[in-house]
């Protein structure tokens, strides 16, 4: 017993410390800060987020972008995921389409934001070719919009919607499909009253990561704003690294944090769920 | 059937939608012109070379991949024994302990990155390497022991047993027994702790200057300014790094997960 204990404490010793010193401890600082004003305890930070309309519009553009990337994410990957795990029989293809899948996930946000950057641009290929086939007269504004931003932070995201609902599909088990058609159900039923159910856990917790990753996004909303738009994280960076309010700042970055703990909780809660 | 021909349709689209961008980053870094174009207009390397005879961006290169890689080396010394302790030893606050170390893969970057220069403040820890370091070792930790764990299963340790009972010490049976039976976990998952050191923007700009600088956030600058062909350039080599480091896993653990056992 003592040995085993002594194994454990170490195993565990060097890793405890570390994330004690460089991951509790400053999160504690950044919370105890957000509750301080002029060394005094108080409210103010986030009452100050609460009473200033200023915020609630980047909050409502945060949510509101968070939300549609959300559901775009579903409706394309959804369709996507069914394609690679069902309908392709090529292994060779279905090889390829998962490594260019995971490729976005291998190269920095940075580098695909730029890539839809020139994509978007007045003159870039996208105005370009709408322009050429005549659907529209004078070029669409994306960059330092709302569609901009939607558009990289929906790129971004899919792999990871791809994934979970691919794994969720490749998972379920085809003899109870096999029963549902032999009882005489249809393809589409058999789809919406078997197969569809049975990959919701998999729709659900992709959906929750992907809307806690958009409402913390910064570079992507950094890059295609073009200072034009405001999200939360990029209000977090200027409190830090420009107006050097570590108080408020710090209220936001909790209130950011509470609320991709509480998605994560969430998502941890319908995936225990749907084991059952 | 009209159904199939749309999902589809539907799915080839948003395969291409997928790769538009990185194939417009690395066609861009071809073209002739002085400012960035695509489809591109001639084909040269030219903006490579600019690239590399350019001090700033070698010295950025050389930060990144040495962060990199002392941060997956620190990582797995932490993640290792972690991973360890947690498939087969029982103490308290194991739960913990495990949920501590895996949280960083959903907390946002950001917030951590302001907490560690907020903490790093008062220390001195704040733009310099070790810096960088401890922070990257912290949002990558958690994706080796994600990788590792799943591998350290039950039936492995009447063998580590057995070599135990022939005499071996807890090191020797670390490295002879189990680590062979892991190897591709850690593997994977050290090369998954490489790249998200290497590509990280969120953490990485609080803590970095004009002097210390990494690839992705010296791009982030430049981008917000000025956009000429060698940010392609820089932007199109960071893919195909990616590419072969795909490769790499797919021939080490294999990417075949989405296929349907029917």
């Amino acid at each position: 017993m003592s040995t085993s204990r002594i194994a454990v404490l170490g195993l565990v010793a060097l890793p405890a410390a570390f994330f004690a010193a460089f991951f509790l401890v400053p999160l504690a600082t950044v919370l105890i800060a957000s509750i301080m004003k002029d060394g005094s305890l108080t409210a103010a930070n986030y009452t100050r987020i609460l009473f200033d309309t200023y915020h609630w519009e980047v909050l409502a553009t945060t949510f509101r972008l968070g939300l549609l990337t959300t559901v775009i994410c579903i409706l394309l990957g959804y369709p996507l995921a069914w394609y690679l795990v069902r309908m392709v029989r090529w292994k060779a293809w279905r090889r390829i389409c998962v490594i260019l899948l995971i490729l976005p996930l291998f190269t920095s946000n940075i580098v695909r934001s730029f890539g839809w950057m020139v994509l978007l641009g007045r003159n870039g290929l996208v105005n370009e070719s709408m322009e050429g086939l005549g659907l529209i007269e004078r070029p669409i504004r994306f960059l330092g919009t709302e569609t901009g931003i939607l558009i990289g932070l929906v790129y971004i995201l899919l792999p990871f919607v791809v994934l979970t609902i691919g794994n969720a599909l490749a998972r379920v088990d085809r003899s109870v499909e096999h029963a549902s058609a032999d009882l005489g159900a249809s393809p589409a039923s058999t789809f919406w009253h078997v197969t569809f159910p049975l990959s919701i856990p998999g729709v659900v917790s992709g959906a929750i990561m992907v809307f806690a990753l958009a409402v913390s996004a910064y570079v992507t909303p950094a890059l295609l704003s073009g200072g034009r738009v405001t999200v939360l994280a990029m209000l977090i960076f200027q409190q830090y690294s420009s107006v050097f309010d570590f108080n408020y700042g710090g209220a936001l970055a909790i209130t950011l944090l509470a609320f991709t703990l509480a998605m994560i909780a969430a998502a941890s809660l319908v995936s225990r769920l749907g084991a059952r | 059937m009209a159904i199939r021909v749309l999902v589809r349709l539907v799915s080839l689209l948003t395969m291409a939608f997928l790769v538009l961008p990185l194939v417009v980053i690395i066609g861009a870094s071809l073209t002739t012109s002085k400012f960035l174009a695509f489809p591109p207009e001639g084909l040269t390397l030219r903006w490579y070379e600019v690239v590399i005879s350019d001090p700033t961006y070698v010295a950025s290169f050389v930060t990144s991949t040495l962060l990199a890689a002392a941060a997956t080396l620190v990582a797995l010394l932490l993640a290792l024994p972690a991973a360890i302790a947690i498939a087969r030893f029982d103490f308290p606050g194991k739960a913990t302990f495990s949920g501590i170390l895996l949280s960083p893969l959903v907390l946002p970057h950001l917030v951590l990155g302001a907490a560690l220069l907020q903490f790093g403040a008062p220390l001195g820890l704040t733009r310099n390497f070790t810096a960088l370091l401890v922070g990257h070792v912290v949002i990558i930790t958690p994706f080796i022991l994600r990788t590792v764990l799943p591998l350290l299963t039950q039936d492995q340790r009447s063998l580590e047993e057995a070599s135990r009972d022939l005499g071996a010490g807890p090191f020797e049976t670390f490295f002879l027994v189990t680590l062979p039976q892991i190897r591709s976990g850690v593997v994977s998952g050290a090369i998954f702790a490489f790249i998200t050191s290497f590509i990280n923007v969120e953490l990485s700009i609080f803590n970095t200057t004009g002097e210390l600088n990494t690839i992705p956030v010296q791009l982030f600058n430049y981008v917000q300014y000025s956009i000429d062909p060698s940010i392609a350039a820089v932007s199109a080599a960071t893919i195909l790094a990616a590419v072969a480091a795909i490769i790499v896993i797919d021939l080490t653990i294999g990417l075949d997960f989405l296929s349907d056992n029917d």
